[in-house]
């Protein structure tokens, strides 16, 4: 497979993933709805917050990949448009490898938390007694993911700069996705 | 330290590494040179009770709310309907971004979505009828800047959530200086034209029974925002539940109109996971930061600093000013609020402030950074709905409504009831 | 011996009447100039509440202090240290956490690694309603505000609905009336300006007493010399726990006098809430709750071993014995 056609595929692989999150978030704000419904007719179906609050935090990490390969992470480009287009990239490999490690770091200690859990049998300190390795699992998952797709980016990446295809590697690593709606 | 922290930041960003990474490295540096304590072990947790949120969710919500209103057409009716209604004023269709833009921050709650949306449907209309591009592409980024000001708004969230202050009372208390904005950079548009007719385009006016009509277009924004804040206001719901009764109108009006189909539901939800991780990565890098420098002791050392230096409440208040003015020209804004308002806001509020006025305060000068160059991502997005000439057209054009928000701070320090009397009276 | 230490919620009078002065000043006076401390808070550094503990086990820091309950996700048996309702005033708070300590010196050192160094109250979590009431029972039906499981469970098995919204935004759903009641302390209520938003109060302590854990990580105890560790503890016993004690009576009679203007108010303009006394039928109810329903469900979630070491000392001390 070319890096090229391994980009697309990740980018593919990662947007599947981004619509199942969105349809998470969509549950969730369908679940938070029907809540408000009823408790104006006097019941409730009691921890809408702490569920929102999980969903929260399982969608953020596993849409960071998505985001990454979409350039959405913000990036600030003062110095980079002014570098001729050998040196953008440059610029671009440079900080897609620290992105990488500090993820990877960031994964790496977000497993504690749910060793913690396991080995605790913790359970949320709510009427709900959700097991927390339960949400925590996803959760920590979805940084793996995120740290695996980097590497895998970089790696892609690395190679379109290395054979000088430095509008590719732009188009994967650059700071802008092309004006489209940012924020 | 605050020299590594200031030193740091700006380096690693020039380096144009994301961020949120860059907030991470700067942690961790903390960590290794500044105290002996093994800071890293607290990562992991305070990425999961930083993300862990309900109050947070707010944030998708109404991303997606905003993005359901452009992608099924809304956003281009309003805009057409809002022509009709003010651009007879001298400046002509440059009032109808800034009133498009007003309309839209009472849905969304992005200065950057705010903004992009209108620019959208706009820009279009710029070249066809010859308007001179500073102008007009500087209201439009001035404009978008309400996003944040008129409720709902995840600026404001995201400072409720820091400071432990009432989000509806924030809410409220946006309101009314975010229509006085809205007003004074009409106002300061017609000046402008008067002076110089040449910047605004043709005066235009449309018979009565087409202005009639256009009204009717209006009506599913209005309703929106009367929705939205009814619901927190009636006490039916918090502002995080309200966001999903947004979200729930915005696919009603949009279904109503025809405009939902499966490719724009699709764009719509992955448009959401896009921006939210976006925020996330910087509001996680942040409260890294933010632990490490506490530890650390960086919080006591610059209170201690401030109030060495004997200011007093208004002195203090404005070298806030300042730093958030100056850091403004490089920072992005939501970074620039996670990270100062931690420190900033006890320091302001021991001075006797009210920490909900600061809040506004806050905000207006948050909006002033994201149209103030270099780093201002409202000028970018409306460059980049641009398709030809070059990015200081947009950044002069800009200049005026700076002025603007400048004066806006200084009435707010002037008169603090601007931003206090509407949560105080309701 | 530098110390870092990480304090509980930074505007209460607890950290700014007793933590602080104790940590900057007086210990480091008394250790001759042995021991340095740098303070913060867990709210300025903005950790999760649960997570206080299971960092200073972990050595991020040398000693912390919060609120015993916000831990119970990862140790369920604490939540015996703090059972709402038993103990109705400060002095018999204090015998029931003083027979609970060494329950918690064990929980601490296997759960969190480290080693409890005192328990200091926050005044009684009370009940404040924007609605009438006139007994305990009346809450039956009501939406009320709590924080921590167990209060939660009791309200549940009262009949009321528990519902979940942050401490800034509780005067706004009282008075919208998202919630009926509230849980919090007469203080942090009457500074926060609740009474504005609510009508009646019941200061009975039905969240509890909210005790306040002072610890140590374990690694960094054991290395202190015995002598620092002898001083250590007296210094923090003396100089901290017992006066954070003695004022915690008064403290209450205090906050309810500003609540309900019953009295001098100390603090500023007494209010006029109307005081809801529980009668003994009530409490006698409550404690039937707790015996049949709560106590034992938190029997099942922590464990028949320590609901049998909490009938032994606690339930000694409080005249309550969890049904086996
Ligand atoms: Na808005
Ligand atoms: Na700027």
């Amino acid at each position: 497979m070319t890096a090229e056609r391994f980009l697309a595929f990740l980018r593919r692989l990662n947007t599947g993933v981004a619509i199942l999150v969105g349809i998470g978030l969509l549950g969730c704000a369908a679940f938070v709805l029907l809540d408000i419904v009823l408790r104006q007719v006097g019941t409730s179906f009691g921890g809408t917050d702490e569920i929102s609050g999980y969903v929260m935090a399982v969608a953020t990490s596993w849409g960071m990949a998505f985001t990454l390969l979409e350039l959405g992470h913000v990036r600030i480009d003062l110095l980079r448009t002014r570098l001729p287009s050998r040196g953008r990239a440059a610029m671009d490999l440079f900080s897609m490898l620290i992105l990488a490690v500090v993820v990877t770091l960031i994964a790496w200690q977000c497993w504690p938390v749910l060793a913690n859990s396991l080995r605790n049998g913790s359970t949320a300190n709510t009427p709900l007694e959700t097991p927390l390795a339960w949400v925590q699992t996803p959760w920590l998952l979805g940084w793996v993911w995120f740290a695996l797709v980097s590497w895998a980016t970089l790696f892609a990446a690395a190679i379109l700069v290395l054979r000088g295809e430095f509008d590719k590697s732009e188009a994967a690593i650059g700071a802008f996705a092309e004006t489209e709606t940012l924020q | 330290m605050i020299a590594y922290v200031s030193i740091g930041l700006l380096g690693l960003l020039t380096l144009s590494i994301p961020v949120g990474i860059v907030l991470f490295i700067l942690g961790i540096g903390i960590d290794q040179f500044f105290t002996p304590f093994p800071l890293l072990r607290g990562l992991g947790n305070l990425v999961w009770s930083s993300s862990n949120s309900a109050t947070l969710i707010a944030i998708p919500f109404f991303v997606l709310l905003g993005e359901i209103l452009v992608r099924s057409g809304i956003a281009e009716r309003t805009y057409a309907a809002l022509d009709k209604w003010i651009s007879w004023l001298p400046g002509g269709l440059i009032h109808a971004n800034i009133a498009t833009a007003t309309m839209f921050s009472a849905t969304s709650g992005s200065s950057v979505a705010t903004s992009a949306t209108v620019a959208t449907v706009a820009m279009p209309q710029a070249e066809r009828l010859g308007y001179d591009p500073k102008l007009f592409s500087g209201a439009i980024a001035a404009g978008g800047t309400l996003g944040i000001m008129i409720p709902p708004s995840i600026n404001l969230i995201v400072y409720g959530f820091l400071t432990q202050t009432s989000i509806p009372q924030l809410f409220l208390a946006g309101l009314v200086p975010g229509i006085a904005l809205a007003l004074a950079f009409i106002l300061v548009t017609v000046l402008i034209c008067m002076v110089r007719p040449d910047l605004g385009g043709e005066t235009r006016s449309f018979p009565l029974g087409k202005m009639i009509r256009a009204l009717l277009d209006l009506v599913p924004i209005l309703l929106l925002f009367a929705v939205i804040i009814g619901t927190i206001y009636k006490g039916w719901a918090t502002p995080t539940e309200a966001a999903s009764v947004g979200v729930a109108g915005a696919f009603a009006i949009a279904l109503a109109m025809g405009g939902v189909n499966l490719r724009m539901m699709r764009d719509s939800l992955t448009g959401t996971v896009k921006i939210t991780s976006m925020i996330m990565l910087v509001v996680i890098g942040a409260s890294f930061l933010n632990f490490t420098l506490s530890s650390a002791g960086l919080g006591a050392q610059l209170r201690g600093f401030l109030e060495g230096l004997g200011l007093g409440p208004l002195g203090t208040i404005l070298v806030v000013v300042l730093i958030y003015i100056v850091l403004g020209f490089f920072i992005e804004t939501l970074s620039l609020m996670v990270v100062t308002i931690p420190i900033i806001v006890p320091l302001v509020v021991a001075q006797g402030f009210d920490p909900i006025w600061f809040g506004i305060l806050m905000i207006v000068l948050i909006e002033m950074a994201l149209i103030t160059p270099p780093v201002g991502l409202n000028l970018y997005v409306v460059q980049g709905a641009r398709r030809s000439g070059s990015m200081t057209d947009v950044m002069l054009g800009a200049v005026p409504f700076v002025v603007v928000m400048l004066l806006m701070s200084a009435l707010l320090i002037a008169f603090p009831q601007i931003a206090l009397w509407l949560p105080s009276v309701l | 011996e530098n110390l870092n230490v990480v304090g509980s919620w930074s505007s209460l009078p607890l950290h700014q009447q007793y933590e602080a002065p104790f940590w900057s000043e007086t210990l480091p006076e008394a250790s001759g100039g042995d021991i340095e401390v740098a303070l913060t808070t867990h709210d300025q550094m903005g950790l999760g509440v649960g997570d206080v503990y299971r960092l200073l086990g972990q050595g991020v820091y040398d000693v912390a202090m919060t609120v015993a309950d916000y831990a119970v996700a990862d140790a369920p048996e604490l939540e015996g240290l703090d059972v709402p309702l038993v103990a109705t005033d400060a002095s018999t708070a204090r015998e029931m956490v003083e027979a609970a300590r060494p329950m918690v010196d064990d929980i601490y050192a296997d759960r969190f690694n480290s080693k409890v160094l005192a328990i200091a109250p926050y005044p009684p979590q009370v009940v404040f309603c924007n609605a009438e009431i006139g007994s305990l029972e009346d809450l039956e039906g009501l939406k009320v505000r709590a924080s921590g499981r167990m209060t939660a469970k009791f309200l549940e098995a009262l009949g009321a609905e528990g519902i979940n919204v942050a401490f800034s935004e509780v005067p706004g759903a009282l008075q919208k009336g998202v919630v009926d009641c509230a849980v919090t302390g007469a203080g942090s209520g009457y500074s926060a300006g609740w009474w504005e938003v609510s009508t009646h109060l019941m200061p009975i302590p039905l969240g509890g007493w909210d005790s306040v854990v002072t610890a140590m990580n374990m690694d960094k105890w054991n290395s202190l010399d015995a002598e620092m560790q002898e001083l250590i503890q007296t210094q923090i016993k003396t100089e901290f726990e017992d006066p954070a004690w003695e004022s915690a009576q008064d403290a209450l009679v205090n906050d309810i006098a500003c609540l309900t203007g019953n009295g001098e108010c100390p603090y500023g303009d007494a209010r006029d809430m109307t005081l809801v006394e529980a009668s003994e039928t009530d409490i006698a109810n409550a404690e039937e709750i707790l015996i049949s329903e709560v106590l034992p469900e938190w029997s099942e979630r922590a464990g028949d071993d320590w609901a049998q070491r909490w009938n032994a000392s606690v339930g000694e001390v409080v005249g309550v014995q969890i049904a086996q």
